[in-house]
């Protein structure tokens, strides 16, 4: 998976949170995906079909899934419940169509999201593809996009 | 007064359109959560502007869309969505929405079309 189909999601994560939240993230160093747990606490998932088949997570601490969330609604939630899996959604979601819009010779359909709270599970992603690992750090604190997907050659 | 008919399945983005319309100066705004509560609330008269996703259950946005065209040629619709390519946006149109607002956006994009399509808020 080249950095093409990796730049979009990058960019869409930087474009959702500086437009819906006001709040600048700086990208860290990429790294291979070998876990199979989530990263965080809080992981919006996506499914990706099409021209390629892949998988995106947008994983991020609890407390930062809060602080999100209070961003986007106004008011802080006082734990992870189901306000803050629905603003998660949506979050992974804006990032996943941002991305999706920019990787149109794909043709990319979405899943709807899935939100996992907790790292007692595995995030599926296609057994052929490499999943990347992009963090992030930003005023709110630490989150992480990942991607991997494999290219239809049919 | 404004009057603005909201539609979206994601209570999220509905919370988050609703603070952006209110910080705007809109007070009057009626949710639904569904495609088919949008079409049902809808009255032609009854509302200034219609913001509506695309992907909703019951019915989409753009059979809402259509729904709404029937009774009403006039009414200002814009789609607020993630669905950004051209086919999409192209499909869009032809059902009958007035304008396109890509996921995400800011205040100030929303305010755009508030003055575009609103006389006043």
């Amino acid at each position: 998976m080249t950095a093409d189909y990796i730049n979009p999601f990058l960019l869409a994560a930087a474009s959702v949170f500086e437009n819906m939240l006001g709040v600048q993230i700086q990208r860290e160093k990429p790294f291979l995906r070998k876990a199979i747990e989530p990263q965080f606490e809080v992981t919006g998932v996506i499914g990706l079909t099409g021209k390629a088949t892949g998988t995106v997570a947008f994983s991020l601490p609890a407390s930062v899934a809060i602080a999100v969330t209070a961003r986007l609604l106004g008011e802080t939630p006082p734990t992870v419940n189901g306000q803050v899996a629905d603003a998660i959604g949506e979050v992974t979601n804006m990032i996943a169509g941002a991305a999706k819009a920019q990787l149109a010779a794909l043709e990319l359909s979405l899943g709807l999201p899935t939100v996992v709270i907790g790292r007692e599970c595995s995030i599926a992603f296609p057994s052929r593809a490499v999943p990347i690992s992009i963090p992030f750090t930003c005023d709110l604190g630490p989150l992480v996009v990942e991607v991997g997907m494999v290219l239809d050659h049919h | 007064m404004t009057r603005v008919l909201l539609a979206d399945d994601s209570g999220t983005m509905r919370t988050i359109i609703r603070r952006s319309l209110e910080t705007l100066g809109v007070k009057e705004i009626v949710e639904a959560a569904d495609g088919a509560q949008a079409a049902a609330q809808f009255k032609p008269g009854n509302f200034e502007l219609v913001l509506t996703d695309w992907n909703m259950p019951g019915k989409t946005g753009v059979e809402v869309t259509r729904a709404i065209r029937a009774i009403d040629p006039k009414v200002p619709i814009v789609m607020i969505t993630t669905e950004a390519e051209k086919a999409r946006v192209l499909e869009a149109i032809q059902a009958g929405v007035t304008d396109y607002l890509v996921k995400p956006f800011t205040t100030e994009k929303l305010r755009e079309k508030l003055d575009r399509y609103v006389q006043s808020a």
